[in-house]
């Protein structure tokens, strides 16, 4: 009993001090818990107060309008042209979160498509794929009166808000497509990589064009409000936060009246054409065909007319004249005859008589055709008259590397560096790539094909405005461009210009051009571009009729070319370079001179060519406001020079009809 | 005398006043934590709770006058009661966020995970009474292990981790309250350390793609390695504990104790890193660091800490706290119930509620020496173990120091199970006060 009393008693003890033990224990956990409050809440408590501010403040963002473009006549205070502006417009949105089942969504959503056609499966998977307390929207673009039948229905549309918006109006519709490009949603790649240049995942982007080479300049910034909300984004309080900023203004180098003509004239048409001024860079205008309308494809309803033109074989979103190459045809004689003379291979007197074909000499002999008899021809007649035997022997008399050499100087095999995104450069091929491609050397039929332009080589309409302009400006060649300047969203103020920038200079001699420039001038009083002879402004040019292997039903394609310039022989200041390009047309002079002709008779009405040398050779880029050479327009000024033009012929000779050339691969 | 009227008569009102005003702040900031400031409408917890109490402190006086005595003579009857009733949750219960840890009655749900803490406590308080002796055996230790895992094991397939893991230290507290040796669970503890550390930190360093290497890491990597010198070390512990079976030397004992801890240690973490897929290893590690996984918990612990710090000294007030009343704190009824007390009532009304915590546990503490028998004393210091162990994890997750469980703050947290088990809990402990000194 002892013994069992005196266990009990150590067991009491040692229990007692395991109790101890145990209420130390707990002691410290409270004071650590205690000691962790004095921290956050008395030591840390201002930087928790800031964040817990922080995270009830809710930006709710107010649209800011994008910049408005204009032409370059463009004159402050005075009724301009506006190429592309914004109206105000209403967007129906909700957020999927406040809905209480998915089913009942659907329904609304299913009611609200039977009204407006909405596109129920794309809202659907948006929404599966976001935050459901984001807002998303159901249709862009709604007129007021829409709003207010949605707003007097209230109980039948639960949740179904709306909010303001501002939607891009293109004014011209197809007319400037290309140039100016389109808006649209930013997509989730673009959002990834601008987000921390501020752009938002609700926002419009500049998908291509200029719209897109400037949206930092035309989106603006979005203002905001800031409203107190909880973390289903429920306002429970407004404050002013910040008022939109409206995006910068720009003027385009491009005339409306010029892109007026150029569209018009290739109305039916299918291909491409730049005009440009050689002593700026400066772009006329520019046309692409087929097109589109943006004012249909910019709103995230209709996402499936993009999609069908996505899809469509012509393919309207390639801007012919920067994204799509071509063999240079014909118009590569000018870069033969300018190699040739150079590297002085032969005179402009070297004289070839052309029997209708040539004969290549060789293992196995080989006749190139030519579409005519020309006879005894020199440099200058064989360029009028588009000779291709005489070519043939010029460019063997040359030889390969020489003239690939001069179409690489002449930037044929690069981009110009427009500012119009998405270019993509020629291509002029060299022996080792010929040998890496097909594991053969270069042959003479390579050199023969190459000096007139078909076999391997490809360039883009923009590259042979290049070529051409460095021939009109002594060699020197200026970055293209259709910005001319940016303004202030109201106009008041230029914030930038766009001086000249030289992208390329090639030593060309003055022998060389004025043998070139001949013979193009006498390819329009008496060859292959007759048509524009009988024009007041002195036009030189070179036609070009390209044969592709199409992938439609017929064998070969013929691609139509028209390259030139004018005035002849006038200071480089005051020409402007034309390039035309028709796809499956049916000969350069057919299809692509009357295009030409059309353009260069409306630029000598608008006076493009009266300028005097001098005052434009002071200002070429017209950096002020004032100075727009557009001013000249309205000036009645009697034409200046034509004095050859009395010489032309008095019924411009209709263009030979060329029979195609038969290039055809030996091997 | 299963019933009798002491219990009432000599009721400790200072704990009754204590848990009733606990319970009050938890009703008042269920209020708060179900009210809308947008729509200006209340979720209506709060009138569910305030009934669950009613209910709970009619159980807590009923408890009270029941003698708790009889509690451990019926105690396996309870345990395996609950056992059966976890069961059936187990299999048929509601799913609620993926977990069937409630058996649904259509008007209200009860949570049988919660009362199986408390019949674990009162079985391994009488099975701890009975072997008084002979616990510091090793071998009595294998009894109220099967008894913890049992439960553990069936919760962790419901699954609730959190609820699961609360009953180790629970049994750890009741054997070494109940005297089991020290070495014995020290052992305990180091094996269970070790075969989650070695896992662990290799799994950890894997995740975060941490370079470099020194030669205990490249030790630990090769599991082939690590068995073999496991093998070789528990082979030496075997030798020497036999040889200690034919002639005691007391530094024989110093070899095979803790090569076993070692040895086993080593085993069980092979075997953790082989049967445990890479997502559930990493789902323990983001169990004790949140950071790991900031959109997930790690979410939860930052707005909680947030609300917390931004009460300051006196708090927002009432309904006025930004954070739980804009919905930036999750699971504010139940499992931030505290911070919800700490943005609107400031450090002040914290430090109230902890007072409280303080006082009531401390009662436990003290209930636990005074109580007239052993059972008594061990239920004591269990039920304490348990309202400790909630409150100490529950506001340490609040305040950013203690992993994310999902464990409620008893008293103040909002749930029907959990209550009604605190006020039984209470309910034994007036009813052990009542009885020191009743022979």
């Amino acid at each position: 009993m002892l013994m069992q009393s005196s266990l009990r008693a150590k067991l009491q003890e040692a229990f007692r001090l395991r109790m101890y033990f145990y209420m130390t224990v707990t002691a410290v956990a409270f004071a650590a818990l205690l000691l962790q409050l004095i921290n956050l809440q008395l030591i840390q408590g201002k930087e928790y107060k800031a964040k817990a501010r922080l995270n009830m403040e809710s930006n709710v963002p107010i649209p800011a309008a994008r910049g408005d473009i204009y032409d370059r006549n463009f004159r402050e205070g005075e009724k301009n042209v506006v190429i592309v502006s914004n109206r105000p417009s209403f967007n129906i949105t909700t957020i999927p979160a406040k809905f209480k089942s998915k089913k009942k969504l659907y329904e609304i959503l299913d009611l609200l498509s039977r009204l407006f056609a909405i596109n129920k499966d794309e809202i659907i998977n948006e929404i599966n794929n976001g935050n459901p307390w984001e807002r998303v929207v159901l249709k862009e673009d709604v007129e007021f009166d829409t709003i207010v039948k949605l707003a007097s229905h209230q109980d039948r549309f639960p949740n179904i808000d709306w909010e303001d918006a501002s939607v891009r109006v293109y004014n011209f519709s197809e007319m400037f497509a290309h140039v100016i490009g389109y808006v649209g949603s930013i997509s989730k790649d673009e959002y990834r990589k601008l987000k921390l240049e501020g752009y938002k995942h609700y926002q419009k982007i500049g998908k291509s064009g200029i719209e897109k080479q400037y949206d930092r300049l035309l989106r603006g910034r979005d203002g905001y409000v800031r409203r107190i909300v909880d973390v289903r984004q429920r306002t429970e309080g407004e404050e002013v936060g910040q008022r939109p900023i409206a995006g910068e203004n720009l003027v385009l180098t491009i005339d409306y009246n010029i892109q007026n003509t150029l569209y018009e004239a290739m109305k039916d048409m299918k291909g491409g054409a730049i005009v440009l001024k050689p002593a700026t860079g400066e772009i006329l205008a520019l046309v692409s065909k087929p097109d589109f309308d943006p004012n249909l494809i910019i709103s995230k309803n209709n996402a499936d007319v993009i999609k069908q033109l996505q899809k469509d074989r012509e393919r309207p979103f390639l801007n012919r004249v920067i994204q799509s190459k071509y063999p240079p045809a014909s118009t590569f004689k000018l870069v033969t005859a300018v190699s040739a003379l150079e590297t002085e291979k032969a005179t402009p007197e070297k004289s070839y008589y052309c029997p209708g074909k040539f004969t290549l000499k060789g293992y196995k002999d080989h006749d190139f055709y030519d579409y005519d008899v020309h006879g005894t021809v020199d440099l200058y007649w064989a360029i009028a008259k588009s000779c291709s035997v005489y070519f043939y022997q010029l460019g063997l008399l040359t030889g390969p590397t020489i003239i690939m050499r001069y179409a690489e100087d002449f930037g044929l095999n690069q981009k110009s560096g427009i500012d119009i995104p998405g270019e993509v450069a020629g291509f002029v091929p060299s022996r080792q790539w010929k040998y890496k491609t097909f594991g053969q050397p270069w042959f003479d039929g390579d050199t023969v094909n190459m000096a007139i332009g078909q076999g391997f080589l490809h360039v883009t309409p923009m590259g042979m405005c290049e070529f051409v302009s460095a021939l009109v400006n002594n060699g020197i060649v200026y970055q293209p461009h259709v910005i001319k300047e940016i303004r202030t969203n109201d106009n008041s103020r230029v914030l930038k210009t766009f001086p000249r920038k030289k992208i390329r200079e090639i030593p060309l001699s003055p022998l060389t051009l004025q043998a070139v420039k001949k013979g193009m001038r006498m390819g329009v009083m008496s060859g292959t571009s007759g048509r524009l002879g009988y024009l007041k402004v002195p036009v030189a040019g070179k036609t070009g009729t390209a044969q592709t292997r199409s992938i439609r039903q017929e064998k070969y394609s013929q691609h139509a070319w028209f390259v030139g310039f004018a005035p002849y022989e006038s200071p480089p200041e005051n020409a402007v370079v034309t390039v035309v390009l028709v796809e499956y047309g049916v000969a350069g002079a057919a299809s692509a001179v009357p295009i030409a002709e059309k353009v260069y008779t409306r630029l000598n009405d608008l006076g493009y060519f009266s300028v005097a040398p001098a005052a434009a050779a002071q200002q070429p880029e017209a950096k002020k406001a004032g100075a727009v050479p557009g001013k000249q327009v309205m000036l009645p000024q009697p034409q200046v020079q034509p004095k050859k033009n009395a010489a032309a012929p008095g019924v411009p000779g209709q263009a030979p009809q060329k029979k195609p050339v038969a290039v055809k691969k030996t091997d | 005398m299963l019933f009798s009227k002491e219990g009432l008569s000599k009721i400790d009102y200072a704990l009754v006043i204590a848990v009733v005003l606990t319970v009050f702040i938890g009703i008042l900031m269920i209020y708060s934590a179900g009210f809308d400031p947008i729509d200006k409408v209340n979720n209506g917890l709060y009138r569910k709770q305030l009934l669950w109490f009613i209910f709970g402190f009619i159980l807590m006086i009923g408890l009270a006058i029941v003698n708790y005595q009889s509690l451990g003579e019926f105690s396996l009857h309870i345990y395996v009661i609950l056992i059966i009733l976890l069961i059936i949750t187990t299999i048929f219960g509601t799913p609620v966020r993926n977990t069937r840890a409630w058996l649904n009655f259509g008007v209200f749900s009860i949570q049988p995970s919660e009362f199986m803490k408390l019949g674990l406590v009162i079985i391994l308080a009488k099975y701890l009474e009975i072997r008084e002796r002979d616990i510091t055996r090793l071998r009595e230790l294998v009894v109220p292990a099967l008894l913890t895992f049992i439960p553990m094991l069936i919760i962790l397939k419901q699954p609730d981790f959190g609820t699961a893991i609360i009953f180790i230290p629970i049994l750890l507290t009741m054997l070494f309250v109940g005297g089991a040796d020290i070495s014995h669970l020290l052992s305990i503890v180091l094996i269970a350390t070790i075969a989650m550390v070695v896992p662990m930190v290799l799994t950890y360093r894997e995740w975060i793609g941490a370079e470099g290497s020194n030669f205990l890491l490249d030790f630990f990597q090769d599991v082939n390695l690590l068995l073999v010198v496991s093998g070789v070390l528990l082979l030496v512990t075997l030798v020497t504990f036999v040889l200690h079976f034919f002639s005691v030397k007391k530094f024989l004992r110093k070899i095979y104790i803790p090569g076993a801890v070692i040895s086993l240690g080593l085993m069980t973490s092979v075997v953790i890193q082989k049967l445990f897929k890479v997502y559930q290893k990493r789902r323990i590690l983001v169990f004790l660091n949140p950071d790991l996984d900031p959109q997930g918990s790690g979410y939860n612990i930052i707005q909680s800490k947030i609300a917390i710090g931004s009460g300051g000294f006196f708090g927002k007030g009432f309904l006025k706290g930004s954070q739980s009343q804009l919905g930036f704190l999750p699971e504010k009824s139940s499992d931030f119930i505290f911070s919800v007390v700490a943005e609107e009532w400031g450090f002040f009304g914290a430090l109230v509620l902890l007072a409280l915590f303080g006082f009531i546990i401390f009662r436990c503490v003290q209930t636990a020496f005074e109580s007239k028998d052993k059972f008594g004393a061990l239920l004591a210091s269990g039920i304490g173990t348990i309202l400790f162990f909630h409150i100490l994890i529950n506001i340490g997750m609040a305040v950013g120091i203690m992993p994310v469980t999902g464990l409620p703050l008893c008293f103040v947290s909002y749930g029907g199970s959990n209550l009604m088990m605190s006020m039984i809990c209470i309910g034994i402990m007036l009813n052990i006060r009542a009885r020191k000194f009743v022979y």
